[in-house]
């Protein structure tokens, strides 16, 4: 077996196709639930390093529409639209995100499921999502992205030798 | 028309086609050895090999009697490597997450603080 095909096995056996991701947030789940749900919460965190959510709307009901748009550090702006498709407080949610382009047709959705466990006073997030639609532009898109974040964190890096060296 | 990365993530949706993928991994495969670990008719490993191939997962050689099937990596790769980038999106909104909760909790703590304060000024 050729290494090419051995680095394909792994991806085939490990299902990568499927993103899962695991975390441990020390607050409740109440709290954390809270921190999807209300736009005040989310506008704060949703998105890489550095970015903001100049737009941040969620109309949380079974149907209802989500829209929000990142602001990359360097000025970039990434639209986003998606649904809420089931909503369980506080240990389940479930939505289509969908990555618009510049004229507002969808690069990608996917259907993310988000489960809370609470266990003595810290959640257990996890996050399931799973492609349904994907276009050609939508690796670019990401990777754009990336470069976006990955800018802020050389600013960020520099910012804390400013100050540090201040000091 | 459907998008290629999406024919891709849809051949991938379904677990027999993602175990017929496992076993080619390790080499090439007859319809009949493919067949095997599952019980289903060959019309339907048939039909599972047509989306895989249309998807640009499988290529069947062209040998008349037993046209072995053979992993495309090509796709795969395309796949791999977007739910990398998604996946680093989300590590980096929840490592932002995890620092908010730290500072509502802060706050929530300095609040409280506040409050013992301003009962007991009252009170004195």
């Amino acid at each position: 077996m050729s290494a090419n095909n051995a680095r394909v096995s792994n991806t085939v056996e490990s299902a990568e196709w499927d993103l899962v991701i695991t975390r441990v947030f020390d607050a409740p789940r109440e709290q954390v639930f809270r921190a999807w749900t209300d736009t005040r919460h989310m506008a704060q965190w949703w998105g890489p390093k550095g970015f903001t959510n100049p737009v941040c709307e969620l109309d949380v009901r079974v149907g209802g529409a989500i829209r929000i748009h990142m602001r990359a550090p360097n000025g970039v702006v990434y639209p986003m639209s998606g649904v809420f498709e089931e909503i369980t407080e506080p240990e389940r949610l479930v939505f289509v995100s969908s990555a618009l382009d510049e004229n507002g047709n969808s690069m990608f959705d996917v259907l993310n499921t988000v489960t809370f466990a609470e266990q003595r006073g810290k959640t257990t997030l996890t996050l399931q999502a799973r492609v349904i639609k994907a276009t050609a532009q939508a690796p670019q898109y990401l990777k754009g992205m990336e470069a976006g974040w990955s800018q802020s964190l050389d600013r960020l890096g520099d910012l804390l030798d400013g100050i540090v060296g201040r000091h | 028309m459907t998008d290629r990365l999406s024919e891709t993530f849809g051949a991938l949706a379904d677990p027999t086609r993602r175990a017929i993928l496992a076993r080619l991994a390790a080499g090439e495969a007859s319809v009949t050895e493919l067949a095997a670990p599952f019980e289903m008719s060959m019309p339907a490993i048939s039909k599972h090999l047509k989306v895989l191939e249309r998807a640009g997962l499988i290529a069947r050689g062209r040998e008349a009697q037993w046209r072995p099937c053979r992993l495309q990596a090509g796709p795969l790769q395309d796949v791999a490597g977007w739910v990398e980038h998604y996946r680093q999106f989300w590590e980096q909104s929840f490592d932002r997450l995890d620092d908010y909760l730290r500072e509502l909790k802060k706050q929530d703590l300095k609040n409280k603080k506040e409050k013992r304060h301003v009962r007991k000024q009252r009170k004195g």
